[in-house]
């Protein structure tokens, strides 16, 4: 059970997809213009990662060595469809935000890089709190990033006013450079924490 | 040669397997998404034209004086069977991918409503075209889009002449009138022809 947790909160802190591995940078910086494209984003993300690990990792006996790779495509590839038809049937507002980026969900390193490093070897029980752990990381990051850019660039949170209306928006964040500022600041961010976390662990020990 | 054939045939029971469950999906999907759409259709066309009781979808018949400009779409929309204006969906290129602006052209020469159905702009700068909180003048509330009800469609369409732009979103600012533009002449002269002119 301890292990299991480990393996959950390995994605959030320690193991961030975003912050600490570096991958799949292109969506988190292009849709974190607002709260809501980032969370959006990020749930996709979640579901497409989960489904595909625990396909993969059910079948991963019957999967040949030498077409692992076209067969992951194919299972990735179908469960962003999947979320991409369920978002515009339900969710059309959300869908025409995001855009082309839930159909870039497919060649997002983060999922192949489970898929391939962690779902292929590991058995269901192991691999769903890993999906779920990556998946949250992923969406907190996204989250942290688009309030921080939605509420300096634009003033509002969720499209809600928050700063007082003669509050001049700035721009910049709003932009990708803006955006890479920001991130930046969530690797350092990161970095606090993991060495907080690092220390509390030697201490305990 | 034998392990090949292996190969391509456990691939192909995956790749059936994907399509199964996405031709599942489809099915399901497919009436709300275009119960949607139709639904989407309808209130853009009722708010351009709220006496209007029923469309006539007239795509083809019309087509863009501009080879930058596409209709996409044109309604006649009718009361009681009689004209009432052309709605036309019109897309051009602008500053960060296509806009798509849909505009209401009544018969007696002047725009009913411009509403930007689809806009890739810049957030803060070219997207403020599609805001309902942007305002091009303050004080009147009046939206980049919305300056253009009760238009005639006669006149010049300048920008910083006629039509207030978007500070900083010149290139926004310039496909946006040019799609209206282009349409409400385009629906002045379609009207002209074909409902006895202008009433």
């Amino acid at each position: 059970m301890k292990r299991l947790f480990r393996i959950f909160t390995n994605g959030i802190i320690r193991e961030n997809p975003l912050l600490m591995l570096m991958i799949g940078l292109c969506s988190a910086l292009a849709v974190t213009t607002s709260v809501s494209n980032g969370l959006g984003m990020g749930l996709a993300m979640t579901f497409v990662l989960l489904m595909s690990e625990i396909v993969i990792s059910s079948f991963r006996k019957l999967i040949p060595e030498s077409i692992r790779i076209p067969v992951f495509i194919i299972v990735i590839a179908t469960f962003t469809t999947i979320i991409d038809y369920v978002l515009k049937a339900y969710f059309p507002d959300l869908s025409k935000s995001l855009g082309v980026f839930i159909s870039l969900i497919v060649v997002n390193c983060i999922i192949m890089g489970r898929v391939e490093s962690f779902a292929s070897k590991r058995s269901l029980i192991e691999v769903i709190p890993d999906a779920l752990g990556m998946g949250l990381g992923f969406t907190w990051v996204l989250v942290g990033i688009s309030a921080v850019r939605e509420l300096l660039g634009n003033g509002t949170l969720l499209n809600i006013r928050i700063m007082p209306e003669s509050y001049q928006p700035i721009l910049f964040f709003v932009l990708s450079p803006g955006g890479f500022f920001v991130f930046g600041l969530f690797i350092s961010l990161n970095l606090f924490f993991k060495s907080r976390l690092k220390n509390t662990e030697e201490s305990a020990s | 040669m034998k392990g090949m054939i292996k190969l391509g045939i456990t691939l192909a029971l995956y790749a059936t397997a994907a399509c199964v469950a996405l031709a599942v999906v489809y099915t399901i999907t497919l009436p709300v998404i275009e119960t949607r759409t139709a639904a989407e259709l309808e209130t853009a066309l009722t708010d351009l034209f709220p006496e209007s009781d029923s469309f006539e979808e007239i795509s083809g018949t019309i087509q863009s004086s501009d080879d930058s400009i596409e209709f996409a779409n044109v309604y006649l929309l009718k009361k009681n069977g009689k004209a009432m204006g052309l709605a036309i969906r019109a897309i051009g290129a602008s500053y960060g991918g296509p806009i798509t602006v849909l505009a209401g052209i009544g018969t007696d020469k002047h725009i009913s409503g411009v509403k930007i159905l689809e806009n890739k702009d810049t957030p803060g700068l070219g997207a403020n075209a599609s805001s309902p909180h942007y305002f091009v003048d303050r004080d009147a509330q009046l939206t980049f889009y919305g300056q253009y009800t009760d238009k005639s469609i006669q006149d010049p369409f300048e920008l910083k002449n006629d039509v207030a732009a978007i500070t900083a979103s010149t290139i926004t600012s310039n496909a946006v009138n040019k799609l209206v533009k282009v349409s409400s002449q385009a629906a002045g002269n379609w009207l002209e022809n074909n409902t006895g002119g202008a009433q």
